[in-house]
């Protein structure tokens, strides 16, 4: 992660934080303990820097091209009896991942006739353990249609909802570093990459080498989805341009 | 449905997002349904409790469907006139012999639109619609 001058208030918020988090009395102490790594200090540094703000259905656009153009292409090529494997990362809270599991139950009709597999990953273990519980709030919920909140969740209270077991069955969740081959190859080929709005926090290096590392984890002629602020031609030459009615996305050349 | 005690199914597959999709169409319609991830967690549900009709995956780990429905049929009545709709990918007329051949009621090949379901589930259960 990069951060300029601008940034300066939102870093030294979150290295308050852990200082108060560590009880720490001054920088150099805290400083200390994170050069130390004193009880995991770096990964809740880290923890402490990632944006897990968002909301299920979110870029909408993305998932109806996922089911009306996608996979189709996905299929056309794959042996059959291959698993189909997406993955979302980074998945923060695990709104992402449930949103394509919902998504696939609602509106693909094949979703019966295929092993599916969906994966979530992020850097944060924090936010890979509430995915993992799958409990959200009002907000997180806003764009889902009622019905859908009603159909794979349960109420917890007036205030939050819980997602049906099987649902959370249905995703595995993963810490990644996007940076570190290997820990991106460890989670192998897939044939749709979910992977918005995170490269806009790595610098130019970064976004590369985590642009190689996703070409490396995608199936030839697999996909990859960003944010729609993003553009891959600006990060890598390795990725196709593909433009469907619904997104722009970039795929994986088939050789 | 005439009937006021909903129907039991019991959906086996090892693929939680087609169970979740049997799941959340059958109970639309009515059904009440319990979960099998293979075979032999399906012989252990049946153990425990009556069901009226199984909905049973071909492909499945530790123990397939179809050596499931041979090993069912095998055991004592009532247990094993269990009505069973095999749903499968495949579509080779030796594979709905050999469904058939194990005990299978009726054979549909993936995909199942959820309103095929209920009316297979329906037809099988001895319902009647109108």
């Amino acid at each position: 992660m990069i951060f300029t001058e601008a940034k300066r208030y939102y870093v030294e918020r979150r290295a308050v934080d852990r200082m108060l988090g560590t009880r720490s009395d001054s920088f150099e102490h805290y400083f200390g303990r994170l050069r130390a790594d004193v009880q995991g200090e770096i990964e809740q540094f880290v923890n402490a820097f990632t944006v897990n703000e968002t909301y299920f259905y979110r870029e909408e656009h993305q998932l109806v091209c996922l089911t009306s153009d996608l996979l189709a292409a996905r299929l056309t090529v794959k042996p059959r009896g291959e698993p189909i494997r997406i993955w979302s990362v980074p998945c923060s809270t695990g709104e992402e991942p449930y949103s394509i599991a919902i998504w696939l139950l609602e509106n693909w009709p094949h979703v019966d006739e295929y092993d599916i597999e969906i994966v979530g990953s992020d850097i944060d273990t924090d936010a890979v353990a509430l995915a993992r519980v799958g409990v959200y709030g009002k907000r997180a919920l806003m764009r889902l249609p009622a019905r859908l909140v009603d159909k794979y969740f349960e109420a917890d209270d007036g205030a939050s909802w819980r997602i049906l077991d099987d649902l959370r069955q249905s995703v595995r969740f993963t810490a990644v570093n996007l940076v570190d081959r290997a820990n991106t190859r460890l989670h192998g080929k897939f044939d749709v990459i979910f992977c918005r709005n995170v490269l806009i926090y790595f610098d130019d290096l970064a976004r590369r080498t985590a642009a190689e590392n996703l070409f490396e984890n995608l199936s030839p002629g697999g996909f990859i989805c960003l944010g729609h602020t993003e553009s891959m031609s600006r990060v890598s030459p390795l990725f196709d341009v593909a433009r469907f009615a619904d997104a722009i996305v970039y795929q994986r050349p088939m050789r | 449905m005439a009937d006021d005690t909903p129907k039991r199914v019991l959906v086996i597959d090892d693929a939680t997002l087609v169970r979740r999709y049997y799941r959340s169409a059958l109970e639309r319609a009515g059904f009440e349904v319990a979960e099998a991830l293979n075979g032999v967690e399906a012989l252990e549900h049946l153990l425990a409790a009556r069901f009226d009709l199984l909905v049973v995956d071909v492909n499945m780990p530790q123990m397939d469907g179809l050596s499931f429905l041979q090993t069912l049929r095998a055991k004592s009545l009532p247990l094993s006139s269990t009505p069973a709709l095999v749903t499968s990918t495949e579509s080779a007329p030796q594979r709905i012999a050999a469904a058939s051949a194990a005990g299978a009621n009726f054979y549909v090949v993936k995909p199942l639109h959820a309103e095929a379901l209920v009316q297979y589930a329906s037809l099988l259960c001895g319902i009647r619609h109108g």
